[in-house]
C-alpha cells in the first residue's frame, strides 16, 4: 500500500517526467527533426534509384539481368509498397524540398 | 506601459483564445477523431508521409513559421503608428484570424488526403485557381527576395561588427553539412562546435568593425552610385558599399540555391535556428525580468498612438489598411498555411494533434513578434535590424552582458535568420522558374541559368524601391494568400456541410483589406515615385522600379478578384447541390 505523500510524489514526478519529455520532443522537433527529414529524403533518393536498377522491369526498363533481379528480389519487397506510393503519388511545385524552411 | 505588462498581458490572451476558442472550434465545428486515419497513417511511405510525435511537429511547425517575419513587421509597424496599435493587432489577429488559418489548412490537408493548397484548389475551386495560386506564389517569392535583400544590404553595409559573423555563418555552414552528412558525426559534437564558432565570430565581430568601415569606405571610392526615392520623397543614394553587400548576399543565397539542400542551405538553416533560439530566449527573460533588475530597460518609449495617417511627402499610409499588410507573421500570414498543409499536415499522427501543432505554433509565433514589438519600443527608435538589435542588447543588458556585444549578437541573429530565408528564397525562385518555363526554354531547367535570372530579377527589385514599399506589398501578397487559404477552408467546411463562419469572416476581412492596402501600395508609388520623379533622369531606375511595382500590385489584385470570382462560382455550385467537382479545364 502507498502512502498519500508517496502517491502525490509519484503523481509529481510523473507529471515532471511528462513535461521534461514534451520539452525534450519540442526540441528536438525545432533543431534536428529536418535533418532527421533531409536525410531520410536523402535514402529515399538512393533507394528509388537502387529498386530502378534492379526491379527496372516493373516499369518496363529492364537493366540488371533477370537471374540478379531474382536473387536481390527478397531483400527489395519490402521497400516495394512504399517505393510505389512515392514514385506515383503526384507532386506539385509546393513538394520541392525547403519550402518547409522558408516561411 | 513597461515589457512585463506587455508579456503578461500577451500570454493571458493567447492562452485564453486558445482554450476558449480554438478548443471550442476544434471539439464542435471540425470533430476532429483521433480514431481517424490521417495521411501519415494511410500513405505510410516513410519519407514525406510518415506519423510524428506532437512534441516534435509542435517544435518543427514553430521553427518553420517563426522567422524573419514577424519581427520586421512588428518593428516597422511600431515606427509607423505607435505600438498600441501594432500590439492589438498582433492580439486580436492572432485569436481570432492567424491561427484559424493554419489549423484549418492543416486539417483540411488532413481529410484531404495530404493534397497541397493548390492541388486542393485545383479540386474544390477551378484548374484555374492552382495557375494563379502558382503565379501568386511566384510574385510573392520576388517580393520576399526584394524587401529581405534591401533589409540585408542595408544592415550588413550599416553595421560593420556583422559581416564578419554571416562569413564565419557560411562556413559553418559547409562545415556542419560535411559533418554530418559526410563523416557522419554526432549532431550533438557538430552543433557545439558550428554553433560556437558562429557564436565566436559574431561576438569577435565589434572588434573588427573598424577594418569593415574601411574597406566599405574604399568600396565607396568607386563612386557607383544609383538613387531611389524615400517613402517622404527625399531622394537617397545606394553607395557602392551597398551594392556589394547585396552581392555578398546574392553570392551567399547562390550557394543555398545550387548546392545539395543537405551540403548548405539546411545546415544553415541549422545554425541560424540556435543562434536566434538563444537570442530569443535571452530576450524575453531579460524583457521579462528587466522590470525587477533594471526597471529603466523595461519601460516603453515608443508612443502607444503616433497617428492615422503616418503617410508623408504625398504618400498614405492610413492605419487601416496598411496595418494589416505590414504586420503579417505574428497576427496572421498566408505562408503558414502552404507549410501547414504539405509539410507537418502529412506528418500528423492523430487529428487531434492539429490544434496544439498548428494554432498552437502560431499562437507561440505571436510572442515572437511580442518581443520584436518590445524590443523596438524600449529601443526607441530606428528602423529593422537597428532597433531590433538595440532593443535585444538591452534586454541581454539586463543579464550583464555589455551592450556592444548584446546589440551585436542582436544584430547577428537578425541578419542570420533573414539570410537563411532569402537563400530558400532564392532556391525555391529558381525551382519555380524551371517549372514555369522549363518546358518551351529547356535552358531553364538549368540550376544555374535559374538561379542567376532569379538573382537578377531581385537585384533589380532591391534596387528599385524604399524598403517600406517592398515590405507592403510583400505583405500585401502575404496575406491575400491568407485570405484565400482561409477561402478554401471556408469552401471545405461548405462542402463539408460544416458551419463555415469563424474560418468566413475572417476571410473576408483580410481579402478587402489586403486588396486595398494593394492600391494604396500602387498608388504611393504612382503619387510619390512616377509623377514626382519621372523628369528627371538620374532617377529613371527609381520610376521604372516603381512602375514595375504597381504592375505587381495591381496583378495582385486582379489574381485576388479571380479567385475570388471562381470561389464564388464553386461555392453555388455546392449550394446548389451539383457536384462539387471542379469544372474541366
Amino acid at each position: 500500500m502507498f502512502t498519500p505523500m508517496q502517491l502525490g510524489i509519484a503523481l509529481v514526478r510523473n507529471r515532471i517526467s511528462r513535461v521534461l519529455d514534451a520539452v525534450r520532443g519540442i526540441l528536438y522537433g525545432a533543431g534536428a527533426h529536418e535533418i532527421v527529414l533531409y536525410t531520410v529524403r536523402l535514402r529515399s533518393d538512393m533507394e528509388n534509384l537502387f529498386i530502378l536498377v534492379t526491379l527496372g522491369d516493373l516499369i518496363g526498363v529492364p537493366i540488371l539481368p533477370p537471374y540478379y533481379s531474382l536473387r536481390l528480389l527478397p531483400y527489395i519487397v519490402p521497400q516495394v509498397s512504399s517505393w510505389k506510393r512515392r514514385v506515383l503519388r503526384e507532386r506539385d511545385i509546393l513538394d520541392a524540398d525547403g519550402l518547409d524552411l522558408l516561411a | 506601459m513597461n515589457t512585463l505588462i506587455a508579456l503578461v498581458i500577451g500570454v493571458v490572451v493567447i492562452y485564453l483564445a486558445y482554450l476558449f476558442y480554438a478548443k471550442r472550434v476544434d471539439a464542435t465545428i471540425i470533430k476532429a477523431d483521433p480514431k481517424k486515419a490521417t495521411p501519415a497513417k494511410m500513405y505510410m511511405d516513410g519519407v514525406d508521409f510518415s506519423p510524428t510525435d506532437r512534441n516534435v511537429l509542435y517544435g518543427y511547425q514553430f521553427k518553420s513559421i517563426a522567422a524573419a517575419g514577424p519581427i520586421v513587421g512588428a518593428i516597422t509597424a511600431a515606427n509607423l503608428w505607435g505600438w498600441l496599435p501594432a500590439l492589438l493587432w498582433l492580439l486580436l489577429g492572432v485569436s481570432l484570424i492567424g491561427w484559424v488559418q493554419d489549423y484549418g489548412a492543416m486539417m483540411m490537408a488532413v481529410r484531404k488526403d495530404g493534397d497541397s493548397l493548390t492541388a486542393i484548389a485545383h479540386k474544390l475551386i477551378s484548374p484555374r485557381t492552382r495557375t494563379i495560386l502558382l503565379l501568386f506564389i511566384f510574385v510573392y517569392i520576388l517580393m520576399i527576395l526584394g524587401a529581405f535583400g534591401n533589409l540585408l544590404a542595408g544592415a550588413l553595409n550599416g553595421n560593420p561588427s556583422v559581416p564578419l559573423g554571416i562569413i564565419v555563418l557560411a562556413a559553418a555552414g559547409m562545415l556542419a553539412g560535411q559533418m554530418l552528412y559526410k563523416w557522419k558525426m554526432d549532431l550533438i559534437v557538430t552543433t557545439i562546435v558550428v554553433v560556437g564558432l558562429t557564436l565566436l565570430a559574431i561576438l569577435i565581430g565589434p572588434l573588427v568593425q573598424g577594418s569593415v568601415a574601411d574597406f566599405n569606405k574604399a568600396v565607396n571610392g568607386l563612386g557607383l552610385t544609383i538613387y531611389y526615392v524615400e517613402t517622404t520623397g527625399a531622394v537617397l543614394p545606394f553607395t557602392t558599399s551597398y551594392m556589394f553587400w547585396l552581392l555578398f548576399v546574392v553570392a551567399f543565397s547562390y550557394l543555398g540555391a545550387t548546392l545539395p539542400i543537405w551540403r548548405y542551405a539546411q545546415p544553415v538553416n541549422y545554425i541560424g535556428f540556435w543562434v536566434m533560439a538563444l537570442t530569443i530566449v535571452g530576450g524575453l527573460l531579460g524583457a521579462a525580468l528587466a522590470v525587477f533588475i533594471k526597471p529603466a530597460v523595461a519601460n516603453f518609449v515608443v508612443p502607444a498612438f503616433k497617428v492615422f495617417d503616418a503617410g508623408t511627402g504625398g504618400a498614405l499610409q492610413p492605419l487601416w489598411p496598411m496595418l494589416f499588410v505590414t504586420i503579417a507573421c505574428g497576427a496572421i500570414s498566408g505562408w503558414h498555411a502552404l507549410v501547414s498543409s504539405v509539410g507537418t499536415g502529412r506528418q500528423l499522427e492523430y487529428e487531434t494533434d492539429a490544434l496544439p501543432v498548428g494554432a498552437g505554433s502560431m499562437f507561440s509565433e505571436t510572442l515572437l513578434a511580442l518581443l520584436a514589438l518590445m524590443a523596438i519600443s524600449v529601443a526607441g527608435k530606428g528602423a529593422g535590424a537597428a532597433a531590433f538589435a538595440a532593443g535585444v542588447g538591452q534586454f541581454l543588458n539586463v543579464f550583464g552582458l555589455d551592450p556592444t556585444y548584446g546589440t551585436a549578437l542582436g544584430f547577428a541573429a537578425f541578419v542570420i535568420i533573414v539570410i537563411t530565408v532569402t537563400q530558400l528564397a532564392l532556391r525555391f525562385m529558381r525551382v519555380v522558374f524551371a517549372e514555369a518555363f522549363g518546358e518551351m526554354w529547356p535552358a531553364a531547367k538549368n540550376i544555374h541559368i535559374g538561379t542567376i535570372v532569379s538573382a537578377i530579377l531581385m537585384i533589380i527589385i532591391v534596387l528599385s524601391g524604399t524598403f517600406t514599399y517592398l515590405w507592403q506589398i510583400f505583405g500585401a501578397a502575404n496575406q491575400l494568400m491568407a485570405s484565400l487559404a482561409l477561402m478554401l477552408v471556408t469552401l471545405w467546411l461548405v462542402e463539408q456541410k460544416k458551419n463555415p463562419m469563424f474560418a468566413f469572416w475572417p476571410m473576408a476581412f483580410m481579402y478587402v483589406t489586403t486588396i486595398a492596402a494593394n492600391i494604396v501600395s500602387a498608388y504611393n508609388l504612382w503619387a510619390t515615385v512616377v509623377l514626382k520623379q519621372s523628369s528627371k533622369p538620374e532617377l529613371w531606375f527609381a520610376v521604372a522600379g516603381a512602375v514595375a511595382m504597381i504592375l505587381i500590385s495591381l496583378f495582385l489584385i486582379a489574381a485576388a478578384l479571380y479567385i475570388g470570382w471562381d470561389a464564388w462560382g464553386a461555392y453555388n455550385r455546392m449550394k446548389s447541390g451539383k457536384a462539387a467537382a471542379a469544372p474541366a479545364e
